[in-house]
């Protein structure tokens, strides 16, 4: 049994059939295994989102079958849904979707609450998570005071501090700078190792080259599904990206991408990245 | 407790918007604490009228056909109460008055001049104070004996005990035996505003030997159906059908009668009232609607991070459940003030609303803002996290 196993899933928008008709998702198929690290990759509009919204219990598909846990989320009741979301995933927000009325620190505590945390301790592991984004110097202030990139963080932490099994996160590093974006990743995969299924979406082939396996996805039907050293796009791409972002200018060979891609993480860890 | 604080937070934040919301619930509360009082201060004022005109009385008139051979019943009416009905029965006088001057001294007054037996005091609620009563051989000689209320005694003769003095009423002199307590005020035209002879010199003083009015005073207000029937009977036989009409009248059903009247009123009151609440509770259905329109996004990101339904609701529940507590307190605290005004200029009384109303009002206000806040709470917690998240 896989985590999550979705089976020629349809969202549709307007009306069937009709001009209208927008088909986010167009026949989907997919099988993710417990500490997977995937990342799914695609242009603007090709129903990333829509896909993980779905997977994240946030939406229900037009037609098809979602499978998590090997049961089908059609049967589960809307508490069992609402327990998923709170102690089985983490969800970062392509928006953020932090609440204006409360602090970061309470924002990130949030998740914390309908999981029956032991108040005492929310603060503390909020705290703790803001740290690892190096916002913890703002966990008093209102997500509105923050720029775009430090919301985003904020959001990473809310979605971190859950310590959830599954983290879902659409475009986690977009309004952050590469640097900042690499550590979040480092953070990713940080806890990848230590069993946590992560599920990342970007349209960034470097970023991609990170996960474990790259799923493309076009027009609402996944196009490739692969470990990145296959996927054709990243091949050319990757060499730069992650040669830059290391910092030393070498090319690694192409038999050595994907580990590289690692070592480029790694690296980026040991010089002690900082905002 | 934390949904406490969230809800406080957010009717701060909207000051304004809250406080109209309130008024409604506010108005209502206000609206049936008053009117409670209200009536409750009509009705002790109406029963505290009849009870100072003596409760329990049957009232009896007969119409004679031809007053020149109308037979006199009265010696045999006493009888029949204060011997066979005494069970049930404390008194019998005859219901004779006229107007009339009182003269003592220099001083004269116009005053109300009763014809009683010796039992006029308990059928009419009069105590008496110094002196003695009407005696059955003042009636039996028709001696020219008065008692006086209050207000003729303090009008003629001041602080002066008038026991003992004589008095002239409509030109004839009288001795007065005695003076009754106050028992409405002493003013003129009240009840202490009298004087009562023996109803023996009725031929003198009113002209006419004929009585044809009666009170007869019950112990108490269960006895007075049966005392009623007894004496309709009794009447049945001594005067026919050729000879006259008799009427016999329960005296308490004055003020039941009243009594119904304002209870009727206060339904309606009451009706007016509650439709005030409706409407208040409208008010906060209406404004919650627009809460949870205005907080939908909020609603998605906390439902998309885990919020189980039951959360949301009850963060709606208790923000309209505090917004018409709120309301239904400062409506009470409204209501006791205006009790209190309109009490004293309405009634002269301290007039506060019942503790069970001003209970209930507050609990109804509660219940009105779970009640109307249930479908905007129901409605926010049913929404799908990715429509509610698409809300800007
Ligand atoms: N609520 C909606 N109503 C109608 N069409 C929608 C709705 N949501 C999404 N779509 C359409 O579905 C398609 C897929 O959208 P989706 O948000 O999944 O794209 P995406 O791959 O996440 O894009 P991006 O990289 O820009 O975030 C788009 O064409 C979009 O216009
Ligand atoms: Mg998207």
């Amino acid at each position: 049994m896989s985590l999550i196993k979705i089976e020629n899933v349809f969202k549709i928008y307007g009306d069937e059939g009709c001009e209208n008709e927008v088909r986010a998702l167009d026949g989907v198929s997919l099988e993710i295994d417990y500490g997977e690290f995937v990342a799914i990759i695609g242009s603007s509009g090709s129903g990333k989102s829509t896909m993980m919204n779905m997977l994240g219990c946030l939406d229900v598909p037009t037609r098809g079958e979602y499978y998590l846990d090997g049961i089908p989320i059609r049967e589960r009741t809307e508490r069992e849904l609402s327990d998923i979301r709170s102690r089985r995933i983490g969800f970062i927000f392509q928006g953020y979707n932090l609440i204006p009325s409360l602090t970061v620190w309470q924002n990130v505590a949030l998740p914390m609450t309908y999981q029956k945390v032991n108040p005492g301790d929310r603060y503390q592991r909020a705290i703790e998570a803001l740290e690892k984004v190096d916002i913890a110097s703002k966990a008093e202030n209102r997500p509105t005071q923050l720029s775009g990139g430090q919301q985003q963080r904020v959001a990473i932490a809310r979605a971190i501090a859950t310590k959830s099994p599954i983290i879902m996160a659409d475009e986690p590093t977009g309004a952050l700078d590469s640097k900042t974006g690499v550590q979040v990743l480092g953070i990713l995969r940080q806890l990848n190792e230590e069993g946590t299924t992560i599920i990342l979406i970007t349209h960034d082939n470097g970023i991609a080259a990170q996960a474990k396996r790259v799923i493309r996805v076009q027009d609402g039907r996944i196009i490739s599904d692969s470990a990145p050293g296959d996927d054709p796009f990243i091949m050319s791409q990757t060499k730069k990206e992650v040669a830059s972002a290391v910092g030393d200018g070498t090319t690694p060979s192409g038999a050595l991408r994907v580990e590289n891609g690692r070592a480029a993480w790694a690296g980026a860890r040991a010089g002690g990245l900082t905002q | 407790m934390t949904a406490i604080l969230m809800a406080l937070d957010s009717i701060k934040e909207k000051k304004g918007r809250s406080f109209l919301t309130m008024l409604g619930i506010i108005i209502g509360v206000c609206a049936v604490l008053v009117l409670v009082a209200m009536v409750t201060g009509y009705n002790s004022d109406i029963t505290s009228y009849y009870e100072k005109l003596g409760v329990n009385k049957v009232e009896i008139s007969i119409d004679y056909y031809l007053s020149s051979r109308s037979p006199d019943v009265t010696d045999e009416l006493y009888e029949y109460g204060n011997v066979d009905m005494s069970d049930i029965v404390t008194g019998v006088t005859p219901d004779l008055s006229t107007t009339g001057t009182v003269i003592y001294k220099d001083d004269n007054l116009d005053t109300t001049i009763y014809l009683g037996s010796d039992q006029f005091s308990t059928c009419n609620n009069y105590t008496l104070a110094k002196g003695r009563d009407i005696s059955q051989a003042d009636i039996e000689g028709r001696t020219k004996v008065c008692l006086l209320g209050t207000y003729v005694a303090e009008t003629l003769f001041g602080q002066k005990s008038p026991v003992g003095e004589t008095v002239q009423i409509n030109g004839a002199s009288y001795t007065v035996v005695g003076t009754y307590y106050q028992k409405d005020g002493t003013a003129e035209d009240s009840m202490d505003d009298m004087v009562v002879i023996p109803y023996s010199l009725n031929r003198e003083v009113l002209g006419s030997s004929v009585i044809s009015s009666y009170i007869v005073k019950v112990d108490t207000s269960n006895d007075m159906d049966a005392a009623i029937e007894e004496l309709t009977t009794w009447f049945a036989d001594e005067i026919d059908e050729y000879t006259g009409e008799v009427t016999l009248e329960n005296g308490n059903s004055d003020l039941t009668s009243s009594t119904e009247e304002t209870a009727s009123l206060s339904a309606i009151l009451g009706g007016i009232a509650g439709i005030a609440l409706l409407v208040g509770g409208i008010g906060i259905m209406n404004i919650m609607l627009v809460t949870v329109t205005e907080r939908t996004r909020e609603i998605g990101i906390k439902k998309a991070i885990g919020a189980p339904r039951s959360e949301i609701v009850t963060q709606f529940l208790v923000e309209s459940a505090i917004l018409s507590a709120m309301g239904g307190i400062i409506g009470i605290l409204l209501g006791f003030a205006l009790s209190l005004i309109m009490g004293k200029i309405l009634y002269d009384l301290i007039l506060f609303p019942s503790t069970a109303i001003t209970i209930a009002g507050f609990l109804f206000s509660i219940a009105i803002g779970i009640g109307f806040g249930l479908y905007p709470a129901v409605k926010a917690s049913g929404l799908q996290p990715v429509d509610a998240l698409r809300a800007d």
